[in-house]
């Protein structure tokens, strides 16, 4: 439906089936093997107590006595039914997982675009401490104190450090 | 002095912009895309769920007749071919999600630490020229600052990043419920196919010679049973927290102002 493919050439075994249509067909093959199964339990609860040879009741309806060969083979239908079931949901999600390439591509172009934005913020930030420290020094050679000028002067020049280190090579227009 | 003047004077400037810019929509709209952003780690069951559902065949393989296990084998090819792209596909999802939330993240435009650096080099020093005051003055600005200058553009930023990714986003997510229904089927029937060999050989285990084998038999069928249950409960949960994920988006959506065309 909303989500065929735009390539004509798919390799999907059933290339008109949308994955709506190809999941209603397998939930029905599966709801058909569970129809068979609960009928060869069944059958298989009501043998008679004391079971004969298997051989026995080999000719026997499923109703009366089943011998142990009778019900493998229902049970391989019933296998053979849940595997083209489960090989109906694979086309599904083959289909339902094509051309999502696109999408995923704009959400991690979006994701770049916001890592950029952190980026740039944090290195506001990072001005705001440097204007911070700034002031330090300012106070500190207002105030007279040769002193006190060697922390502030070295915690600049290491934020100066810091800033260049962080910076990305310039962005691109 | 003259710096204190300076700093009052920065401080009305920013406190006018901040005043203009600020919006009373953002900050609940902010803390939503944060909660929606808390919640991308869920999709991990996804991922998890697809390796499991690509396993298939090799927890089959001992219940499958030699005939079963041929088709059982061909469908094992492919499942392994679809399952190297799906079991990527939340990855993009929760890239732009951790980000999405990141850049909404309430601490981002947070300037306290550069405050507390200054007041603390201040008291460091009890007669340099900067005192309390100063300090007060510092982080009054740089607080309006960061409000006013961030809060205007972080706001804007994330809406224009939503409204973006609105339609990948639940492209993507409508996928990846539809593949985990897709698993969950084939689960159910792998679960009676692995169930179903035991449910039938065990009642033919009845002579006291096979007394054994029909003692282990039931025990390995309650340890499958218990397994296959688990993992149906997983589905349910994943498939749960998907739906919510979604619905946390879509009502994230209509809360988006309207988009105006902005250089």
């Amino acid at each position: 439906m909303s989500t065929a493919p735009a390539n004509p050439a798919q390799p999907a075994p059933n290339p008109a089936a949308s994955p709506l249509d190809l999941e209603a067909l397998a939930d029905s093959l599966s709801a058909c093997a569970d129809i068979l199964h609960a009928r060869l339990m069944r059958a298989i609860h009501q043998r008679p107590p004391a079971a004969p040879a298997p051989a026995a009741a080999a000719a026997g309806s499923i109703d009366h006595g089943l011998s142990q060969g009778t019900a493998q083979a229902l049970f391989e239908n019933e296998v053979a039914l849940r595997q083209r079931a489960n090989g109906l949901y694979l086309d599904a999600a083959e289909l339902a997982g094509r051309g999502l390439g696109g999408q995923q591509q704009v959400l991690l172009d979006l994701a770049a675009q916001a890592q950029d934005q952190i980026r740039r913020v944090n290195r506001i930030k990072d001005m705001a401490s440097l204007l911070a420290d700034l002031l330090a020094l300012g106070a500190a050679v207002a105030a007279g104190k040769p002193e006190h000028l060697g922390p502030p002067v070295e915690k600049l020049r290491r934020h100066l450090a810091d800033l260049q280190a962080g910076a990305p090579p310039s962005v691109a227009p | 002095m003259r710096l204190p003047r300076l700093l009052v004077c920065l401080g009305l400037c920013a406190l006018l912009a901040a005043c203009a810019t600020t919006g009373n929509e953002a900050g609940p709209r902010l803390q939503a895309v944060r909660a929606l952003a808390a919640q991308a780690y869920r999709l991990d069951n996804y991922a998890e769920l697809t390796e499991r559902y690509r396993n298939t065949y090799q927890r089959e393989k001992p219940f499958l007749s030699a005939q079963a296990e041929v088709g059982e084998h061909l469908l094992d090819a492919r499942r392994q071919a679809a399952c190297d792209d799906l079991v990527t596909l939340h990855r993009a999802v929760q890239a732009y999600l951790y980000l999405l939330g990141r850049l909404a993240g309430d601490e981002h435009y947070d300037v306290e630490d550069q405050v507390k650096g200054l007041s603390s080099a201040i008291k460091a020093w009890p007669d340099s020229g900067l005192d309390e005051r100063h300090v007060n003055a510092y982080a009054g600005l740089s607080r309006l600052l960061g409000r006013a200058l961030a809060q205007g553009d972080q706001d804007r930023s994330v809406q224009a990043l939503l409204r973006e990714g609105a339609a990948p986003m639940q492209t993507l997510l409508d996928a990846m419920r539809t593949l985990l229904r897709y698993y969950a089927k084939t689960n159910s029937n792998e679960a009676r196919i692995v169930l179903g060999v035991l449910e039938v050989e065990i009642p033919f285990a009845d002579t006291p010679r096979d007394r054994l084998l029909a003692v282990l038999g039931k025990e390995r069928l309650q340890a499958k049973q218990a397994e296959y249950r688990l993992i149906g409960r997983r589905h349910t949960l994943t498939e749960r927290s998907l739906d919510e994920l979604a619905r946390q988006h879509l009502e994230l959506l209509t809360r988006l102002e309207p988009a105006h065309p902005h250089p």
